[in-house]
């Protein structure tokens, strides 16, 4: 009789066991799923931040590819364009200006920009600054001035 | 014994919930340190973008003084281009504080199966069956809004050419329908990675001495079980068996090398 009472009292123990880790399962699996739909606050610093690192790396990757020094020696602004448009988030809004060492402006006649004058009117615009020095044999330095805008 | 039985059940279902309590534990503690130093590591991040992007520009810059020293020899354009571009940098990266020095290579070292020949920073070895054009700098970068001193890198540029073979084929063996000479290279950049985008405009050929218009050359391009390797290989119709041949190659940077070989 002793036996069998002791026998329940162990399978309720282990009940108790399995209900906790149930539980903590429910817990975190509600705090992951909850997280999908979370909205969080955007702060203008941190989202200047951001897109500025987006806007470096993908410009880094570009000038890694040694693709940067080519579209700006032989100036091919519309590649230019459709290279920033595929590596940037749809969200994003860029205007990029191309300026000599004397900051006059290389690319006065094919502006490399995606989304309205207007956008970059707001206070969120991320601006990043990168030098490229020079291509096939010819050092003739270039610096690019990316505003970002996330839409 | 069924008492016994029960006990046994009791301690292996117990070390299975210590395990996944284990487990848990440790995810939600990783998941903890994380947060606690993302914005340790993140202030960070800016400036290793910053990092990257000088350490780029200055390999380019040794890219373009070694084209530049191919096409011209002259040997200050290393040391002139990294002067220009240290000044450059600090005035683009203004609020950075960034001070990049460098030290050109001086010296005879071995790499890439070959031994260079520094002088300041630059060296070409032509005219062989196996030449290269190199160039090699230290720098060090400091960035006085980071706190950050001394930052270490080497920069550096190669372009390797190797006539494995200058072969003539007479059309007095009957094996071969006229006669020519084919000339087989290898062309490699830095760390030894061969180089496979050239086109029969990057290369110039010398039979004898005498300039061979590009028009006048066979061009291809392919993997050679003879070699194990990947090749061009220029042919080009003669009259009779030259003696020695020159090729001149430039790769899509503009860095020039010259190979000689005599023909077999």
């Amino acid at each position: 009789m002793r036996t069998e009472k002791s026998r329940g009292k162990g399978r309720k123990g282990q009940m108790r066991i399995i209900e906790a880790l149930l539980a903590s399962f429910l817990i975190l699996f509600a705090i992951a799923f909850v997280n999908l739909f979370a909205l969080t606050p955007t702060s203008q610093t941190y989202e200047a931040s951001e897109l500025e690192k987006v806007g470096f790396n993908v410009l880094h990757d570009l000038d890694e590819q040694s693709l940067l020094e080519r579209y700006i020696q032989y100036r091919e602004w519309a590649n230019f364009t459709a290279a920033l448009t595929v590596s940037l988030p749809t969200d994003v809004y860029f205007n990029l200006t191309v300026y000599d060492l004397n900051w006059r402006v290389v690319n006065t006649a094919a502006p490399i920009s995606y989304g309205t004058a207007q956008v970059f009117s707001s206070s969120f615009v991320a601006s990043v600054v990168y030098i490229v020095p020079g291509y096939q044999g010819v050092y003739s330095p270039k610096i690019l001035v990316l505003q970002l805008v996330r839409g | 014994m069924r008492l016994g039985r029960g006990r046994e059940k009791k301690g292996q279902f117990i070390i299975i919930a210590a395990l996944m309590m284990a487990i848990m534990i440790i995810s939600i503690s990783s998941i903890i340190y994380s947060a606690v130093t993302y914005f340790k590591h993140e202030r960070w991040e800016e400036y290793v973008v910053l990092i990257d992007s000088i350490k780029t520009g200055t390999s380019r810059v040794v890219e373009i003084s070694l084209a530049n020293y191919t096409q011209t020899l002259t040997n200050t354009i290393l040391s002139s281009n990294l002067d220009r571009w240290s000044n450059d940098v600090k005035q683009a990266y203004a609020g950075f504080g960034v001070i990049l020095t460098y030290t050109l290579r001086q010296g005879t070292v071995q790499a890439y199966g070959v031994s260079i020949n520094y002088n300041i920073g630059l060296n070409y070895t032509w005219y062989k069956s196996t030449s290269f054009s190199a160039a090699n700098t230290s720098a060090s970068l400091s960035l006085a809004s980071a706190g950050l001193t001394g930052y270490n890198f080497t920069s550096s540029a190669f372009l390797k050419e190797t006539i494995l073979a200058a072969k003539y084929y007479d059309s007095a063996n009957p094996k071969y329908l006229s006669k020519y000479l084919s000339i087989y290279l290898s062309i490699e950049k830095e760390d030894l990675i061969p180089i496979t985008n050239l086109k029969k405009d990057n290369f110039a050929l010398k039979v004898d001495g005498s300039d061979v218009p590009s028009a006048d050359l066979s061009f291809s391009r392919y993997f050679s079980g003879t070699y194990s390797m990947f090749i061009y290989e220029i042919r080009y119709s003669v009259t009779s068996k030259p003696t020695g041949v020159s090729v001149t190659a430039t790769d899509t940077r503009s860095i020039r090398v010259i190979a000689n070989s005599t023909v077999i």
